[in-house]
């Protein structure tokens, strides 16, 4: 669910259990961790959390699945203690984990962050979506753009999903030689335009701080792109922009998308550089935060505020692991191998060892 | 003084649980104001897009009272004064939208008025739909407040002597003009109450909101997209206007529209809006 209520505490007390593992706690201290986590990961972080918890007795996870942008703001802007955030972009978390300091110690709320997933942008429709008969991967430009058409779009400024939606439609006017595509979907549509200006061979797309569709409207925004699945299942929209792992989970019919314009080929790093999306508008710590366009990268942190520090690093070293490999891959969600760590010094032991140096 | 001094140990026990639960409501409405200064408060109060935002909800929640009214108060009357097979699946059925959780019956609302929703569908092919519109924010403040009126409409009527309409009957009076002259007056203050109550439920829904629709933006989204996207501090100032707000309409109600005195009416809570069971 979109939102899960982050008033439960990651505190741990002294339990009962009086069982013992090979874990690092120790005998008798049940830990619990709160874990942040991007959205699109909902499915496969239920069964992670299963299996983690069934060969760890002494923690407990408590999972919560926010928009990538929340579950970092739950940290460097709430100040609540957590034990692990893990994003859909790992650049919120320089953004907004290392440049924020904890008021405590003083230190910043991150000091590492590591990447160790990937996605891939497709668009998803339902048996009953109109021209679902006819729509494949040559001629979606041309159907999502004819009047009556809805499309969903999941919320530029609330979630990675929506500004890379925005990217893969700018990128595929070259693609496909409609030079006005992004114009015939998000032109006209918002009281205040989305701008988007040309800045020497990239394009640079403006959102506005208030995004509001006029009624009528064919586009159809929600907060997260999670939220635009029920829409889809009702006929509401008959196209969303979506993870493929997600619209794979939701056994949804969708359109492969071609790598240049994607977000998911490391080869393609140059076409997707050459749009960027700015959200214009003060923004947490006077920031106007520029996104350009790169491959899809998902990134783990355990914040300087965890209490159960060793314990979150188990986690995340069996999310890395094998096992959790096994449990991402069964859900159709991709991982990057080795992981990449942007200050591997500050990494945790546990977690090191699936490493690699940025 | 002397009020004071007779006060029992319960009373001063009562007393102190009382306060505490005053104090539990009344502190975050405080800390909110206060943590939200004065001259940001200034700018939540003149954003045209808050403002717009608080037309529109409190419109969209004034229609569903109104359609509410419409529909709901036959249904409280009948479920007042007649006995018919299956009455308290139907009161059942009522009190349902209470324990639903929001965002579950956003979904099923989404499954009936959705564009090919069983009635969606049929509203489509007229080029009526219920997503992304007041029409779609209207029906999910209906589905998720309507028991609040019923109920305590339906209390009301129970509450006037059936005795009243019989006399009025006997007097020559039609079945409508009874209903119409003598038992409506008699209910109106609890019928008021609970329309006030169910259109302050609607102004504050969320859940099923948001999933209708997230354009218009009623109040309650507008505040959740400024905290999600903008941080605490651009939700403060539209949340301490909309406490404001609602805490002058509270007293409004209670001092203007339902004043205590109660001249007509029997000794009981009826204008307090009490939903206790007279029975």
């Amino acid at each position: 669910m979109v939102c899960v209520s982050w008033l439960m505490t990651g505190c741990s007390g002294p339990g009962s259990n009086s069982e013992t593992t090979a874990s690092d706690s120790s005998a008798g201290h049940k830990a619990t961790l709160r874990v942040l986590f991007a959205g699109s990961l909902i499915i496969p972080f239920a069964q992670l959390e299963k299996e983690f918890e069934a060969g760890h007795p002494t923690i407990d996870v408590n999972m919560e699945g926010h928009g990538s942008i929340q579950a970092v703001r739950i940290v460097g802007d709430l100040d609540e203690s957590a034990d692990l955030v893990i994003t859909a972009d790992y650049r919120l978390v320089p953004l907004l984990l290392y440049a924020a300091n904890n008021p405590d110690t003083g230190l910043p709320y991150a000091s590492w962050n590591v990447v160790f997933a990937t996605n891939k942008m497709v668009l998803a429709y339902a048996p009953h979506s109109r021209f679902a008969d006819e729509v494949d991967e040559q001629n979606w430009p041309d159907v999502i753009a004819r009047p009556g058409v809805r499309v969903g779009c999941s919320d530029p400024r609330l979630d990675a999903n929506g500004y890379r939606a925005l990217m893969t439609v700018k990128l595929a006017e070259r693609v496909y030689g409609r030079p006005t595509l992004f114009a015939d979907i998000f032109g006209g549509i918002f009281r205040i335009p989305i701008r988007v200006s040309r800045n020497g061979d990239s394009d640079l797309i403006s959102v506005p701080e208030v995004l509001e569709t006029k009624s009528g409207s064919d586009l159809v925004l929600r907060p997260y792109s999670v939220s635009l699945l029920p829409l889809l299942k009702s006929g509401d929209i008959d196209y969303a922009f979506e993870y493929e792992s997600v619209a794979r989970q939701h056994g949804l019919n969708y359109l492969a998308l071609p790598a240049e314009i994607n977000l998911g080929d490391t080869a393609r790093e140059e076409d997707y550089a050459a749009v960027t999306v700015k959200l214009d508008f003060q923004r947490f710590t006077s920031v106007k935060p520029e996104f350009a366009g790169e491959i899809i990268r998902y990134s783990a942190t355990i914040p300087s505020n965890s209490s159960e520090p060793e314990a979150a690093a188990e986690l995340l070293a069996f999310l890395l692991g094998p096992e959790g490999q096994r449990v991402m891959a069964e859900n159709f969600q991709p991982m990057i191998v080795p992981v990449v760590a942007d200050n591997l010094e500050a990494v945790p032991e546990a977690v090191k060892m699936y490493c690699a140096e940025d | 003084m002397n009020r004071l001094r007779t006060l029992s140990r319960m009373d001063w026990a009562f007393s102190f649980a009382g306060l505490m639960l005053v104090l539990f409501i009344v502190l975050p409405l405080i800390a909110t104001i206060l943590a939200s200064n004065p001259s940001e408060f200034a700018s939540g109060v003149g954003d045209v897009g808050v403002l717009a935002s608080l037309w529109l909800t409190f419109f969209a929640a004034l229609l569903a009272t109104l359609i509410a009214l419409v529909v709901g108060l036959p249904l409280a009357y009948l479920l007042a004064r007649r006995d018919f097979p299956g009455k308290n699946v139907i009161q059942g059925i009522i009190d349902l939208p209470i324990i639903i959780p929001h965002t579950a019956a956003g979904v099923a609302l989404l499954m009936v008025f959705g564009r090919r929703g069983l009635l969606g569908g049929p509203f489509a092919s007229l080029g009526l739909y219920f997503t992304e519109n007041l029409a779609g924010i209207v029906v999910a403040m209906l589905f998720v407040s309507l028991p609040l009126l019923v109920d305590t409409a339906r209390e009301s009527f129970s509450r006037v002597d059936p005795r009243l309409e019989g006399v009025a009957r006997t007097l020559g009076a039609t079945h409508w003009t009874a209903f119409r002259k003598v038992t409506l007056p008699l209910a109106w203050r609890g019928i008021v109450s609970g329309s006030v109550l169910m259109w302050a439920r609607g102004i504050s829904e969320f859940g099923a909101v948001v999933i209708l629709a997230y354009n218009p933006k009623t109040i309650s989204v507008l505040i959740y997209e400024r905290f999600a996207g903008f941080g605490l501090a651009a939700a403060l100032p539209v949340t301490a206007l909309l406490l404001v707000l609602a805490l002058i309409i509270l007293v409004l109600t209670r001092t203007v529209l339902l004043p205590r005195k109660r001249k007509h009416s029997r000794p009981d809570s009826r204008s307090r809006g009490s939903r206790g069971d007279p029975r």
